[in-house]
């Protein structure tokens, strides 16, 4: 039956088609959407839906004693499907079982073995977990950062959303915007009869086009504390069979949090991927950076996580590395683009004494010594209230003639979609009380840069201010527009900012637009910016997804704004993070490694290889280690476009601090922030050729990745494998090879420059 | 108008119902990259055949593809070096649920007769065909595998990456012809067929896990430069064994033969042309390697002889 309603809407929307006529075209030099037609409207327009509000995963108390009654994961109804949702969501609210182990579990068999034995061939051994067995990618000082919450959901197919988490949102529907009479966030106070639709006019998407979280809309946030270590178990429920993607997607999966200060095996490894019927725990310590040399006794009132109560637990580490704003994503090797653009990412805000997300609680512009800087969130919650603090996840999709996602595989230069959509909603508004809003905006495109502008519906330009960048909180605010540039800088895949809008200077029923400017003509890397006045004039055609994308709706706010104001905390103010001072002889001491992002053989026209220490440029393979830095050890890593295209280089697990671009101190946007995607290559003023990047890794040993974030590019195959070593470590981790029925080991090499004595 | 965009409608409606009950089996294949993305092209293969690259060469299979040209005196030989070796890591698979392909870029020069002369210089085994076809029809075929078409002028520069793919799942994979031939070989093996062979390495612990042996640059150039077609100490390959080599030439000639042999030959230097003649006149090719690329690969020869002369002199040594 419901197979019948989804068939007729398909229908309707293909008569729907026909009767509105042809939508405009692209231009003829934009071959945007890559390789395919522009994606039909439907008949919709624009700003006629409301922006989903991303969904609380919810977490709760790792239990202590195995479930005596829990049953299994669904069985598969076929090779070519995901579980039946009501059975998946049942599955989902059982406690978390069987209870974690620090080495993989391999002692019960995959879910889905007797049907993969079925579908693709019998298997003679096989495990629950993932994870790759033994010691290598056993969880990290386990009996130091046992998890204490948890949170479960499983990759699957789009479905129709249930109402599974509707009680594990910490508003609870039921407070500040979120409560029943008069917020403007409610909704009915639940997602349940929510389906996968990027617009009412729209088709619903099919089970194999879209592949998330739980399967289901809103897209979904995580939301940590400091200092309360997670457990993510991430269970595969896609298509048994590779085919059942509707073109584009694999069903192996691996799932890294850009960029988390997390044990290697909690990373997301490219190479440590799992199966459909399999699970892969993911603990994450949640601990500070450099927990184990800063503030070792947890003695300093700046680094602490809210207790909950309205006080403060201190907690070890350098509070000055405090992150806020991140993300997770698929990162599956020689598949990251498609996964990711097919759903899987999700975010994450992480709170602490500092960014609690409780506005008017000990504020620090009310006594500097207090450390929380109250940010725009809400009051109704002692941490993570979201009234005023909305995450923003951008990114550009294409969909076929029957409304169904699509990606062109086929393009290696990388893949552009003709429509922006916020929060997977096409072209929506937002409702926003006349005050402060912080806005977390994730750029979560395949190969897409933007540059986004803040305008009135007259096209003027609103001033704001950015107060994060990569989701470290900056030294000063920065306000925007400035000598340096007029809008929010050029913001690259995975880029993160945090903004600051005071919508207190509008009148209600006001209309506020987000307005990208930065023309793409194909998926190397941007072409140019084009003048606000040109857009907002309707006298520029081109890159279809140049233009507003997004309209805020200002109604009147009768409560008290009692965030702060981040003109306090521009340079010359006060201060919202110091930067730590950089040690006297690190500048000179400090072990170079120098990365080459391109076209770098002269024998070769792969373009996509990274030469690391002037040695051999070289593709994907992740028994190579590139580079092998100790654990402790500063080090400057020089980033460079080889090839003159646009790269968004990614280092994971530390963040660095941007010494130099191309020679001459960044911009004010960078100078005080710490980044974790540094743009090199063709691109606006805002990037350079060469970013001199100062780095040391902590606490945490094992293999990790540097790549390109053009996940086209990553795919194919620019990306490297370094590890993170002990002092005097001699053997690599092995490198680990999974199959269904299990992961077994190759050996590893390094290159000659990877370990520096 | 709005009765026949209701009757339009209601027979898209239909077609969809129609299909339903199908839809299970239907999906087991994918159908966004089929017939109507492949082009249906007319490719002239190395017996003189006509083949329909959709219709005979990918539809329901597993394939590796690449893009050459017969007088390309320094990467197609070694990408065929490659990309054989992929072959021989297969075994018996190729030809029997995997085919390999390679299609020349130059349309003008390539014929079947100079394809199979090609193919004998590089001892082409089965399942493994050689094609080539109009200019036109090969720069479509390489648009839709996402490989930029050459410059008809400088072919040289010519886009020389694997495209590996299985048409019956629509999964397409490319690298570089560089890279590890038995990863290569994996990819079309097992990632390709959803890992439904058993594996083909054994499981392996990983208390048995041992580091790379040498890890200079000299053994990874050797590696990925010059193994496919030689050996140390090891046989003739397509190219003569290097046993010795190192000592045996003199260095500046050994180091400029590693650098430039295409013009060593063209030179009509005498040593080259003896072995070019002597090795099925397969011409060494030119790689692009640097001096210090060279000496790192000359150095790397000599410590091999070393470690064989100390291993046999050894007691109880092989």
């Amino acid at each position: 039956m419901r197979r019948y309603r989804l068939s007729f809407a398909v229908a309707l929307a293909a008569a729907a088609t026909l009767a509105f006529g042809a939508e405009k075209a692209s231009a003829k030099d934009f071959d945007i959407p890559t390789g395919a037609p522009s994606s039909p409207l439907f008949g919709a327009r624009a700003f006629t839906q409301p922006m989903l509000i991303f969904e609380e995963f919810g977490t709760q108390p790792v239990p202590t004693t195995d479930c005596a009654n829990c049953a299994p994961l669904p069985p598969v109804p076929s090779c070519n499907a995901s579980p039946d949702g009501a059975a998946l969501d049942a599955f989902l609210r059982q406690p978390l079982w069987p209870l974690p182990t620090r080495e993989a579990n391999a002692t019960r068999t995959n879910y889905w073995a007797p049907s993969i034995g079925g579908c693709v061939r019998p298997l003679s051994t096989s495990a629950i977990e993932g994870r790759p067995p033994g010691e290598w990618f056993a969880h990290q000082r386990w009996g130091e950062f046992p998890p204490e919450v948890y949170f479960q959901t499983a990759q699957a197919g789009a479905r129709v959303n249930r109402g599974l988490r509707d009680a594990w949102q910490r508003h609870g529907y039921s407070m500040g915007e979120f409560r029943r009479n008069g917020g403007l966030y409610h909704r009915g106070g639940t997602t349940n009869g929510l389906e996968v639709r990027f617009h009412p006019n729209f088709p619903v998407q099919q089970q194999n086009s879209v592949w998330t979280f739980d399967g289901t809309m809103p897209p979904k946030l995580l939301m940590a504390r400091y200092g309360e270590a997670v457990l993510f178990r991430h269970f595969n429920a896609l298509p048994i069979n590779f085919a059942a993607n509707n073109g584009f997607g694999a069903h192996t999966l691996t799932t890294h949090l850009h960029n988390g200060h997390m044990p290697a095996e909690s990373d997301g490894f490219a190479g440590a991927f799992f199966f459909p019927g399999q699970f892969y725990d993911y603990r994450w310590p949640m601990i500070l950076a450099g927990y184990d040399s800063i503030n070792t006794n947890a003695g300093d009132r700046w680094a602490g996580t809210p207790d909950g109560a309205g006080g403060i637990t201190r907690i070890r580490g350098d509070w000055r590395e405090t992150q806020s704003t991140l993300w997770f994503h698929d990162h599956m090797i020689d598949y990251t683009a498609q996964n990711v653009y097919k759903g899987n990412a999700a975010m994450m805000n992480i709170y602490s004494a500092i960014d609690r997300g409780r506005e008017g609680l000990r504020c620090n512009y009310a006594n500097p010594n207090n450390p929380n800087l109250c940010f725009p969130s809400g009051t109704a919650l002692d941490w993570g209230n979201r009234d005023y603090d909305v995450n923003l996840l951008i990114a550009d999709k294409a969909w076929d003639s029957n409304g169904q996602l699509f990606f062109n595989i086929f393009n290696l230069d990388g893949f552009l979609g003709d429509r922006v959509m916020v929060n997977w909603t096409w072209m929506p508004y937002l409702d926003v009380r006349a005050r402060r809003y912080r806005f977390r905006i994730l750029n979560g495109s395949v190969s897409r840069n933007f540059k986004i502008a803040v305008v009135t519906q007259a096209g003027q330009r609103v001033p704001f201010h950015m107060i994060a960048n990569d989701g470290n909180i900056l030294e000063h605010a920065v306000a925007f527009p400035n000598s340096e540039s007029q809008d929010l800088p050029e913001q690259a895949i995975a880029e993160r900012y945090d903004i600051i809008i005071d919508f207190s200077q509008f009148a209600p029923g006001t209309k506020i637009y987000l307005v990208n400017l930065l023309e793409h003509e194909d998926g190397r890397g941007p072409n140019r910016l084009i003048p606000l006045a040109d857009v907002m004039a309707n006298r520029y055609a081109g890159d279809p997804a140049v233009g507003k994308f997004m309209e805020f709706r200002v109604a009147a706010y009768g409560g008290v704004d009692r965030s702060m104001d981040p003109a306090d905390y521009v340079e010359g103010g006060q201060t919202m993070v110091p930067r730590p001072s950089i040690p006297a002889n690190v500048l000179a001491t400090a072990r170079r490694r120098d990365f080459k992002f391109g076209r770098t053989n002269n024998t070769d026209e792969t373009p996509w290889t990274i030469r690391t220490d002037d040695g051999q440029g070289y593709g994907a393979d992740l028994h190579r280690v590139d580079a092998a830095p100790t654990v402790g050890q500063w080090e400057i890593w020089t980033l460079h476009s080889s090839d003159g295209w646009h790269h968004p280089a990614h280092i994971h697990f530390e963040e660095g601090r941007i010494l130099t671009r191309d020679g001459a101190p960044p911009p004010a946007w960078e100078r005080g922030a710490r980044k974790d995607v540094y743009r090199i290559g063709r691109g606006t003023a805002d990037s350079s050729n060469e970013v001199e990047v100062l780095i040391r890794f902590r606490e945490f040993l094992g293999t990790y990745v540097e790549h390109c974030h053009n996940t086209q590019h990553e795919d194919h195959a620019m990306l490297l494998r370094w590890d993170s070593r002990a002092p005097g470590q001699v053997v690599a981790v092995p490198t680990p090879i999974p199959t269904w029925e299990g992961v077994y080991y190759e050996p590893t090499w390094d290159i000659p420059t990877a370990v520096r004595p | 108008m709005l009765r026949a965009v209701f009757a339009i409608g209601v027979a898209a409606l239909l077609l969809v119902l129609a299909q339903v009950s199908l839809s299970d089996r239907a999906q087991a294949q994918q159908l966004r990259w089929r017939a109507d993305y492949f082009p249906n092209v007319a490719l002239t293969d190395h017996n003189g055949r006509t083949v329909r690259f959709y219709d005979h060469m990918i539809r329901g299979k597993v394939v590796a593809i690449n893009f050459v040209y017969t007088t390309c005196t320094d990467l197609c030989p070694l990408d065929t070096a490659q990309l054989r070796r992929v072959h021989e890591a297969l075994g018996d698979r190729v030809g029997r649920d995997i085919f390999f392909y390679s299609i020349s870029v130059d349309s003008e020069n390539d014929t079947p007769v100079t394809l199979r002369r090609f193919m004998r210089l590089f001892d082409v085994g089965p399942g493994w065909t050689f094609l080539t076809g109009s200019r036109a029809d090969v720069e479509l075929l390489q648009r839709r595998l996402g490989i930029r078409p050459p410059d008809p002028r400088n072919l040289r520069e010519h886009d020389t990456r694997f495209i590996m793919g299985n048409e019956r799942t629509g999964q397409w994979i490319r690298r570089s012809s560089y890279e590890d031939p038995q990863l290569l070989a994996n990819i079309l093996a097992e990632n390709l067929n959803n890992h439904a062979a058993s594996p083909s390495n054994r499981r392996q612990s990983y208390t048995q896990v041992t580091p790379a042996a040498d890890n200079s640059r000299g053994a990874y150039l050797f590696r990925t430069r010059c193994s496919s077609c030689h050996t140390i100490g090891g046989g003739d390959r397509l190219g003569p064994d290097l046993r010795g080599v190192a000592d045996a030439r003199p260095h500046a000639w050994l180091n400029r033969w590693l650098r430039e042999p295409d013009r060593m030959i063209a030179e009509r230097d005498p040593t080259a042309l003896a072995l070019m003649r002597r090795y099925r006149n397969v011409p060494m090719p030119n790689l692009g390697l640097t001096e210090s690329d060279a000496n790192h690969i000359i150095d790397y020869m000599r410590r091999q002889d070393v470690a064989r002369t100390q291993a046999a002199s050894a007691p109880g040594g092989r």
